[in-house]
């Protein structure tokens, strides 16, 4: 831009003078500027073409194609510039100090609710420079360390940052450490619970303050907690609750917490919210711009690693942002999450060129985030009475291609990429002793270069330096010159250039040259970007679902060998009628009235219960949270991982439900849930709703292994120790609730009982309402924990693994607890030193309800095989033997009403074989929930070829795909095929222990 | 089983507390009126008879000599003894504790250590193993990249001389990865530069312990005293002089399809003859194996998909690609010692391959006769001819069926104690629920 009075500003200075002493003399430059002649994006979709901005001390004043400009006001002509509102960088982190020794600190360093980011914003120059070199003039500061992080604050990126807000929101992040970490939590259960119990403190510390300010007399006072005190105002305000997510499942994880505490959510995005966008909540979303770079692929073995989810993102990830913005949320666009920051405009244009509306852009980096900031009235518009943040730049912002050439913010100019004094790149004609020359001068990133012909004779300059006006090069051109190294100096002036020669002998003489053309940059469009014409699938990848899955009202199945797994057994030539997902009838020739049923021709078939499992990791993306020796307040319903292709691969053994357990790191883990396979729905839709809420319990050598940190208990003594004890507390808990609840004086005067999740779920244990399956192996555990549970007043619901149950197995009858089992597994540790595969028959022969389990994602897919076992070892009963997986374990999971068994009136979940249901040879073909189809042989190879030809199209479009400069994407690896079991988990922990 | 006794014998019925090697046949045993599973000659409902531990004749009808004990089968089913192809039984007994482990020795380079030395004869597993007819195991060494020398078992015998059937059956490589990967297991990850040069040291040092080995071969077969003076031995690279000259047969442990070519490739280069073991990928790379005639032992067919968008049975029917792309194979359980207890599951292994489009017939062989010709034990073991082993045994069913159960085995003859520390441990607690009076 052509500055007419050029003015050495000390912003510093005036930033600090508002109230701090005087530092020498007083410093008044002017701070009253005219910008002119330039187009003016005042608001998203609002363009004055031709105007000008007038600004005051830091505020705009005027904006209009005609404004009256003061006379003070000096005037800067910007024909042919840009002018946009200051953008606002919606996430930039800050990091906290890890240690707090304050009295009034949290017992736990990842509570620093009360940390604010404006406190600890010591940004590097550099950093804040690339940000305005972006044209971000403002940004939102967010806290990162712990897990509730702090408080967010506002501040103008000028020389020194100026705070126009300390407090936007409470920054939250699902932060754990693993395996060996010294802390709780050390998994995403531990986190969530952690956040959970968070805010139930703040509200019980924020009541009990009240309470001792009203009576201090005969209340005992409380320790002072900084951080649960600005947590229950925070959420007493209804300020905004940020979560960090790093996909769309944890979006919905932070919706739900949000639900339970009627919290003012907000999202920091992840990129992946395009697939599920119809299950986002409509929450104000900062919204990354960091794309995966090109999957290496052409190499077509190391394409293979990755997955087709992988390769889709690929994609489909640019797309993120028009589709948010197309589906009406709200949302501001950040630089935050990108490798290198530079990216977000070539992102950007990426994101406009596949669909993102530039008016919607503008907004999600200016109003948008102005109004969720609280800044409506002062961010985010060329507007009068706004503060005077703008962007200058020399194009349009939004094609990526323009350049950035100064910021405004606060009403000072940070130049960016200012004109330079004098043009020089372009055709220049320099004379020299006789000699006339083409000199061709260009800039790159790195610098000026260029060449001097004469005739057909061609040199390239050799560093070639322009200072001010001032230019210098040199150039060997010995056959031309015949002298060797030749340099040139001198200074240009408005296309002329003049100067001394020195000629390599040592001569020298005067050269001349003038600008023929400013040469114009031809930069390659090449295509342009558009969209994906993919389609997201659920979940998205390889056997996702392109749509809902179909729901016929009515279903016959004929002439199938029906094993019922109820009072009928085996049924041969039986027909199966299902009505809206239940059970209607089974008889032999069921006729149906009217002619729109779905008719399965079952001959040569055998019909079974959809197959359960009792004991299953799958779709469990957070197993153990061990760091304690009582975890009862982590939940498995919060880490359901609705991605995890397991479970279609359950389904395509048969299997329908199953019982998401905690792992068994610790005596008392967390509850579990209980699934049904309902591929392709979202977390809370897999949740088999009826099905009673339990808790996983764990005994013997996982539990009491020695852990680095140092862990109580290291015996089988005191792990029976440490369960007593928690019941003892839980007990005393719920008296102290009782007490509380029934006395009205109290409740007015009283500080109120704290509310804890871990002592809630062992109340509900004891009032029977939460049922307990606990790892096992020893009879001498077993039979401990029977005792337990009879003090305690509840019933086992069922001992897992319990590979010695058959040593005791007339207590399990006894105390009328279910046996879950492994049909054959020995041998892998010593305390299944005396495991045997009879285990299972032994004890259903002496009245206990055996089921077999899998623990293991692999053997889930075959669990009508594991019943054969039974027949093998100790000939049971065949029907009987398939109850193993099927009624047994719905008895357990008390969920037989409901499921287990081919029943009338019982849900439609049905698995169909290719024959008998427990011959090696035998293969599932469909499998149904609630009269539902969510397996098929046939459905599966249209998957088989739909993902294919996915992949290679992909993987074309890939390889014919330009660089956008991101990194290569990472392949996946494994990923999907997780931990096995709980065993195979603690082998790991055993080795990182080592 | 009806039994008639052309001799008195005295026969237990009863399994014992510690199970009793069998003493070496002593007349020849008739069994008739079965259904024989050849496996070389197809199913004969016949009769089979032994002597001396071998097969001497397998027939529609056979005339028993005086002497011959005559078992009557009643139609019940001969099979030969299924074969593991690769297990660490007999090198564990409870994996989790430490000191009960002897698969993996301490180092990189261990071609010198030899499995069956450390075969422990009256490990707990071995006769829980053989109540399902698995009858023969090549114990495998684990560790490092060259782990040792693997040594054929038969599941009985007093010493672990007596149970060798055949040593040394091959030289064991864990090959090493030749992708990289974002996570490993559990999330860990390793920067990619320090894979890639990892698993560029791992293959340099390959080709060095070959270069090394031959240079030794030589040096040991000139005999000039210069030479026998000049040198002192060295117990790895002696070890290794039949694999180098291509004698006996390199096992390479492979799963992924990088590692399997290059694995053939460097066979090639190398000049020596190598098995794959693993395989899991093996399927996207047939034409390879065929052309260069590299069989593979086809690890775990109950095992998940390697990739994420795979089909859901890939592992299931990969023996059926394979069969059908006419590369050698057989089926073997998880080799790696952690799932030696679970070894007695081999047949529904093939089973499971049966049910995912690999022929019947060629199920059964994969875990018989294919097995021997991989393992180069075929004229001995894995199908029922006279003069072979009389290794095999009795079922009352079709042996993969899972809820069939195997009556009686023999190994070379000698009656094997079907009794197992499982069955023990049923019959004790079946006893303590009849004297509850829970079971009648």
């Amino acid at each position: 831009m052509k500055i007419k009075t050029i003015l050495f500003l000390s912003i510093l200075s005036i930033l600090t003078a508002q109230v701090g002493p005087v530092k020498a003399l007083h410093r008044n430059p002017p701070r009253a500027w005219a910008l002119t002649n330039a187009a003016i994006h005042v608001a998203p979709g609002k363009t004055i073409e031709n105007g000008m901005v007038v600004m005051w001390d830091g505020m705009i004043k005027s904006v209009g194609e005609n404004v009256k400009i003061p006379d003070q006001a000096t005037i800067i002509d910007l024909e042919g510039k840009h002018i946009y509102a200051g953008f606002i960088e919606s996430w930039l982190d800050v990091s906290t100090m890890k240690k707090d020794t304050s009295l009034r600190a949290h017992w736990n360093s990842n509570m620093r609710a009360y940390l604010n980011a404006v406190d600890l914003f010591h940004p590097d120059k550099k950093d804040i420079k690339e940000l305005r070199s972006l044209g971000f003039t403002t940004a939102h500061i967010t806290p990162k360390g712990g897990i509730f992080q702090g408080n967010s604050g506002l501040v103008q990126l000028g020389e020194t940052p100026k705070v126009l807000s300390g407090k936007i929101a409470q920054i939250i992040e699902y932060a754990s450490g693993s395996w060996g970490s010294p802390e709780y939590p050390t998994s995403l259960l531990g986190a969530i619970a952690f956040i959970r119990q968070g805010f139930y403190d703040a509200g019980w510390y924020g009541k009990s303050i009240e309470i001792l300010n009203k009576y201090p007399d005969g209340n005992e006072p409380i320790q002072a907690n900084q951080s649960l005190e600005t947590l229950f105002s925070e959420k007493n305000n209804k300020q905004p609750f940020v979560f960090r997510t790093s996909n769309e499942i944890y979006i919905d994880r932070s919706k739900n917490i949000a639900d339970e505490f009627e919290l003012n959510l907000w999202i920091k995005g992840n990129g992946y919210e395009y697939r599920r966008l119809n299950e986002m909540p409509a929450s104000f979303m900062i919204i990354p711009l960091n794309f995966p770079g090109k999957p290496k692929v052409v190499d077509p073995h190391n394409a293979l690693q990755y997955s087709t989810q992988q390769l889709k993102h690929w994609d489909m990830a640019p797309d993120n942002a028009a589709k948010l913005s197309d589906a009406g949320f709200q949302f501001a666009l950040t630089s935050s999450d990108l490798e290198k920051k530079k990216d977000f405009r070539n992102n950007l244009a990426r994101s406009i060129h596949r669909g993102l509306n530039e008016a919607d852009a503008l907004a999600s980096l200016t109003t948008t985030p102005a109004k969720a900031f609280g800044q409506s009235r002062r961010l985010g518009k060329v507007a009068p009475g706004f503060i005077a943040n703008l962007v200058i730049t020399d194009g349009n912002y939004f094609d990526g291609k323009s350049t950035v050439k100064a910021v405004w913010i606060d009403g000072n100019e940070y130049e960016v990429e200012p004109d330079p004094l004098v043009s020089v790149a372009g055709q220049w004609t320099l004379k020299e002793s006789g000699n006339e020359w083409a000199l061709n001068l260009n800039k790159s990133p790195k610098g000026f270069g260029g060449k001097i012909s004469i005739d057909e004779h061609s040199f390239k300059l050799k560093t070639v330096k322009i200072e001010q006006d001032r230019i210098t090069f040199s150039v060997d051109a010995d056959t031309i010159l015949h002298k060797g190294n030749t340099r040139f100096t001198g200074t240009i002036r408005e296309g002329k250039a003049s100067g001394q020669v020195f000629y390599a002998d040592g001569n020298t003489a005067n050269w001349s040259a003038l600008l023929d053309s400013t040469r114009v940059k031809k930069k390659n469009d090449g295509k342009k970007e558009i969209a994906s014409d993919l389609e997201v699938v659920f979940p998205d990848g390889a056997y996702g679902l392109d749509e809902d899955v179909p729901s016929p009202k009515t279903i016959l199945i004929n002439d199938a060998t029906i094993w019922t797994s109820g009072e009928k057994g085996v049924l041969r030539e039986y027909d199966i009628l299902i009505q809206d997902g239940k059970v209607k009838k089974i008889d032999r020739n069921i006729s149906l009235p009217r002619g729109n049923a779905l008719i399965i021709d079952g001959t040569g078939k055998h019909v079974t219960p959809g197959l359960i499992d009792a004991h299953s990791h799958m779709a469990g993306e957070s197993i153990n949270e061990g760091f304690q020796n009582v975890t009862a307040e982590v939940r498995m319903r919060d880490v359901i991982e609705p991605n995890d292709v397991a479970m279609y691969r359950a389904l395509a053994g048969g299997l329908t439900t199953i019982n998401l357990l905690h792992g068994s790191a610790n005596p008392i883990g967390g509850q579990n849930v209980v699934m049904k396979l309902r591929w392709g729905s979202f977390s809370d839709d897999l949740i088999f709703k009826p099905a009673p809420q339990g808790i996983k319990f764990a005994l013997g050598e996982n539990v009491k292994r020695v852990r680095s940190y140092g862990r109580y208990p290291e015996t089988r003594m005191g792990v029976e120790q440490v369960i007593r004890d928690a019941f003892m507390a839980a007990r005393d808990y719920k008296k102290s609730w009782d007490i509380y609840n029934k006395d009205v004086k109290l409740k007015r005067s009283a500080i109120p009982p704290r509310r804890d999740l871990e002592l809630d779920a062992m109340v509900e244990i004891m009032e029977g309402k939460r049922l307990v399956h606990s790892h096992s192996y020893r009879q001498d555990e077993i039979l401990m924990l029977t005792r337990i549970a009879e003090d305690y007043g509840f019933t086992m619901a069922t001992f897992q693994h319990v590979l010695e149950g058959y040593k005791v197995a007339e207590r399990l009858a006894e105390h009328g607890a279910g046996a879950s089992t492994f049909s054959d597994w020995w041998a892998y540790k010593y305390e299944v030193v005396d495991a045997i595969p009879y285990n299972g028959t032994l004890m259903t022969n002496a009245g206990v309800t055996v089921s077999f389990n899998s623990d293991s994602d692999e053997l889930a897919r075959r669990m009508n095989l594991e019943a054969a076992k039974a027949v093998k070892y100790g000939g049971l009963d065949e029907a009987e033997a398939l109850k193993m997986v099927t009624i047994n374990p719905a008895k357990q999971l008390k969920i037989d009403r409901y499921v287990g068994s081919l029943e009338v009136g019982k849900d439609a979940d049905f698995t169909i074989w290719s024959g008998h249901p427990l011959s090696s040879y035998t293969i599932c073909e469909q499998t149904w929930i609630e009269g539902k189809q969510y397996f098929s042989l046939e459905q599966d190879q249209y998957f088989r070829q739909r993902d294919a030809k996915l992949r290679n199209d992909l993987i074309q479009k890939i390889l014919s795909s330009p660089d956008h400069g991101d990194k290569p994407m990472k392949p996946e690896g494994r990923r999907g095929n997780r931990f096995e079991s709980c065993d195979a988990l603690e082998a790991y922990t055993m080795e990182g222990g080592k | 089983m009806k039994k008639t006794l052309f001799m008195i014998i005295i026969s237990t019925f009863i399994s014992a507390n510690d199970q009793i090697p069998g003493p070496p046949q002593s007349h020849p045993i008739l069994l008739k009126n079965g259904v024989i599973h050849t496996i070389s000659n197809g199913v004969i409902q016949g009769s089979i008879l032994f002597d001396n531990g071998k097969i001497t004749h397998v027939g529609e009808f056979i005339a028993p000599q005086v002497g011959t004990e005559v078992i009557d089968l009643e139609g019940k089913h001969v099979y030969p003894g299924f074969i593991a192809a690769v297990s660490g039984i007999g090198l564990v007994e409870i994996n989790a504790v430490d000191v009960t482990n002897d698969h993996s020795e301490r180092g990189n380079f261990n071609p010198n250590v030899r499995a069956n030395v450390a075969y422990n004869p009256d490990s707990e597993i071995i006769p829980t193993t053989r109540s399902n007819g698995v009858l023969v195991a090549n114990v495998v060494p684990a560790s490092g990249l060259v782990s040792g020398q693997s040594s054929i078992m038969m599941m009985d015998g007093w010493t672990w001389e007596n149970a060798t059937l055949s040593h040394p059956s091959g030289l064991h490589i864990n090959w090493p990865q030749m992708g990289t990967r974002a996570r490993g297991r559990f999330g860990r990850s390793v920067p990619i530069k320090n894979q890639i040069e990892r698993r560029n040291k791992s293959l340099k040092a390959l080709d060095d312990i070959m270069k090394e080995s031959r240079a030794y071969a030589r040096l040991r077969q000139t005999k000039s005293r210069s030479a026998e003076n000049y040198h002192n031995e060295d117990l790895r690279l002696e070890s290794m002089i039949p694999y180098v000259q291509g004698k006996l047969p390199i096992y390479v442990h492979a799963n992924e399809v990088r590692q399997i070519e290059a694995a053939v490739h460097w066979s090639k280069r190398q000049d020596v003859n190598i098995i794959i073991v693993g395989g899991k990928d093996a399927w996207r790379t047939t034409n390879l194996l065929r052309k260069n005639k590299v069989p593979v032992i086809y690890e775990s067919v109950t095992a998940l998909p390697n990739r994420r968008y795979e089909d859901y049975d890939q592992a299931y029917k990969g023996p059926a690609l394979l069969h059908e792309a006419g590369v050698q194979f057989c089926i073997a359980t998880a080799g790696s010692a952690g799932a030696a207890y679970q070894l007695r599951n081999l047949p529904n292994q093939a089973a499971m391959a049966a049910a995912y489009g690999l022929p019947k017939n060629e199920a059964l062989r994969s875990i018989t006769l294919s097995a021997a010709e991989i393992l180069g034990i075929d004229k001995q073991v894995g199908s029922l001819e006279s003069g072979k082993d009389a290794t095999l045994f009795i079922s009352n069913g079709d042996a993969l069926e899972i809820r069939t159960n195997v009556l009686q085995a023999y190994i070379q003859g000698r009656k094997v104690d079907m009794g197992d520390r499982h069955k023990m441990l049923f019959h004790k607690y079946q006893e303590k629920y009849r004297q509850l009076d829970i079971l009648k």
